[in-house]
This record gives C-alpha cells, sequence and structure tokens, in this order.
C-alpha cells in the first residue's frame, strides 16, 4: 500500500466520526476537575511553606511567651521560618519562569522538566533539611531530660517521615527520567 | 472571560475539530476505558486552554498541540493514577459509534499505536496534511528533524503493509 492510500483511508473517516461524546456528562466532569485543578507541585509548596511557618511562629512563641526558653527552641523557630521563606522565594521564581517557555511539544516538555526538576530538588532539599530539625529535637529533649519513651517516639517519627520523603523523592525522580526520555526521542 | 463565554467556545472547538480528538484518542489508547479516560483528559486541557488562546495559531494547530501533549504525557507513569480515577468516577462520556469502521483503518490505527510516542504524533500530523513547516511549529524541532522523521515513518508504514499484502491479510 502507498502513503497516498493511506492518506486517503485516513480522511475517510472525518466523515465517519469513531464515537459518539455524552456531552451533559463531559461538562459535569470538566467542572468537577476543576475544582480540583491546582498542580500537585502548588499544593506540596504551600504544604511546606504553611507548615514551616505555623511551626516556627508557635516554636518561637512557645519559647518568649513559656516559662523555659531555650537557645534550642530559638533555633528551631528560626531554621522553619527560614525554610518557608526558602520554599516561598523558589515558588515566586518558578511562576516567573513559567512564561519562557515556547507553545510546541518541545517547548511544553522543558517546561514539565523543568517542573520535575524542581519537585526533584525541592523533596532532596526537604528530605534533609529533616535533619537539622530532628538533630534539634533530640537535644532539646535531652536537655529538658525527657523520658526515653518520647525519645524513641520522635525517632521513630523522624525514620518515617525520611523513608516517606525518599519515596515521594523516587517518584518525581522516575517522572523526570520519563519526560527526559521523550525530550531526548523528539530530538532524535 | 466568563464561564458562559469559555463554554461556548469550547462546545464550539469540539463540534468542530471532534474528528482531530478522536483521532489522538484512539492513536494513543487501546481499550475502550482507556480511551474514555485520555479523551476526558485531553479535553480537560482543551477547557483550561480557551482563555489562553490568542490566534496566533489556526485552532487546529492549537488543538493537536494540546492533545498531543496531553497524551504523550498520559502515557507515562501518571497513567496508573488516571486509571484509577477513572474507575473511580466510572462516568463513560466517548461511546463507540455505530459506522462500520474500514479494517484497512484498524490496522491504521494498530501500526501507528505501535510506534513510539513521538513518532505517532508526527504521523498524525502527516496523515492529516501538516506541512513540514507546520509540524515543525506543533512539535518544537526543526523541519529538517520533521523530514528525517517522516521519511523513516512513511517507509516503515509502506514496508508494514507490504508485508501484510505479501501474507495476504
Amino acid at each position: 500500500m502507498e502513503f497516498d492510500e493511506m492518506k486517503m483511508i485516513w480522511d475517510a473517516q472525518n466523515n465517519k466520526p469513531l464515537y459518539t461524546i455524552d456531552e451533559e456528562g463531559l461538562y459535569k466532569h470538566i467542572v468537577s476537575k476543576k475544582k480540583k485543578a491546582r498542580h500537585i507541585t502548588n499544593v506540596s509548596e504551600l504544604l511546606l511553606i504553611v507548615a514551616n511557618l505555623a511551626s516556627g511562629v508557635l516554636i518561637a512563641a512557645l519559647n518568649f511567651f513559656g516559662e523555659h526558653a531555650t537557645p534550642i527552641g530559638y533555633a528551631i523557630a528560626v531554621w522553619m521560618l527560614g525554610t518557608a521563606l526558602y520554599v516561598l522565594v523558589s515558588r515566586i521564581r518558578r511562576i516567573n519562569q513559567q512564561h519562557q517557555f515556547d507553545r510546541s511539544m518541545m517547548g511544553d516538555l522543558r517546561h514539565a522538566v523543568s517542573d520535575a526538576t524542581y519537585q526533584v530538588r525541592l523533596s532532596l532539599l526537604m528530605r534533609w533539611n529533616m535533619l537539622p530539625i530532628a538533630v534539634f529535637t533530640f537535644v532539646g529533649l535531652w536537655n529538658g531530660a525527657k523520658s526515653i519513651w518520647i525519645a524513641i517516639g520522635a525517632l521513630i517519627f523522624f525514620g518515617i517521615v525520611y523513608y516517606a520523603s525518599r519515596w515521594e523523592h523516587s517518584i518525581y525522580k522516575s517522572r523526570k527520567r520519563e519526560l527526559e526520555a521523550l525530550q531526548k526521542m523528539l530530538q532524535a | 472571560m466568563t464561564e458562559k463565554e469559555q463554554k461556548l467556545i469550547f462546545n464550539r472547538w469540539l463540534e468542530q475539530h471532534k474528528a482531530l480528538v478522536f483521532k489522538v484518542v484512539r492513536a494513543y489508547a487501546v481499550t475502550a476505558m482507556d480511551q474514555d479516560d485520555l479523551f476526558q483528559e485531553v479535553t480537560i486541557q482543551v477547557w483550561n486552554s480557551v482563555p489562553a488562546f490568542r490566534q496566533e495559531s489556526s485552532v487546529t494547530t492549537w488543538l493537536y498541540r494540546i492533545a498531543l501533549n496531553t497524551a504523550i504525557k498520559w502515557m507515562g507513569k501518571e497513567r496508573k493514577h488516571h486509571k484509577q480515577e477513572a474507575l473511580e468516577s466510572a462516568q463513560s462520556v466517548l461511546h463507540m459509534s455505530d459506522h462500520p469502521i474500514d479494517g484497512r483503518l484498524t490496522w491504521l490505527y494498530e501500526e501507528i499505536h505501535k510506534l513510539d510516542e513521538i513518532d505517532r504524533s508526527v504521523t498524525l500530523l502527516l496523515l492529516d496534511g501538516f506541512s513540514y513547516k507546520e509540524m515543525a511549529a506543533i512539535l518544537g524541532i526543526t523541519e529538517s528533524n520533521v523530514g528525517v522523521k517522516i521519511n523513516r515513518i512513511k517507509k516503515h508504514l509502506i514496508a508494514r503493509s507490504e508485508k501484510i499484502n505479501h501474507y495476504g491479510i
């Protein structure tokens, strides 16, 4: 079969649509999807900002107004507020870069790779960010002469968070690899 | 843009260019459930794109770009997630029409489906009569690169059709 014949077969389908659409159902679906259309990056960024900001302010307030103010408490608060600020600045920079990609498949892929790179970096950073927080927490527990069970509980908690964040990071990494493979395929 | 205006444009686009979306859906998804899932994903992206359309390109080019981008991303790992969502919502919006389907067209779709994600896009654009320049703009690659891909795809499809003729299928 020559290519022109294939094209004729192809063109014939324009007059006979392959499917019919349930327009009412489609519109309902679009409306419901639109409500939860926020991108995963947006959600994780906002969560990080709010969680770090709230925890930082709370710890600082507890230290300032409480009876047992400690340097460790202030150090944790400063670290968390700094983290919230860093994520906020990164978010603003990411949003400003969004319009730099052209409206082609390659442009879209570059944009997706850029987003994926950002997610990989952010998830890695947040994983390692847990380390100083854990250190501060354990030093605080030690200085406060808390029960060993509280220390064990905190250790288990940080262990779970570490493994969960490693899993999250691996998902982003694998997504980035897929997008880069598509990009290479397009250029080949 | 009000939602009413957005809906009006969306409905007009879908009415006039549904064949384009159907082709992309059929080229990238095999089962009825996947086709339905991808169709919903494409239409959501089209809906979201309505306010951003600035008439710098034709509607066909715009829709092809969105549909192809959505399809190649849909094929990745997110597909599993989408599939789960589709199962949960279980509301099918796409139904096979009653028209008898040309067996040669079925064969063509099967062959397209065997190509990688990018070559599928190029093949759809080629079969729909886009020029090298238009394809280069949609794909974001050079015209010479488009030419190389087209030559390879044409040769491959012709060779496959000869094989089928040879075995009398």
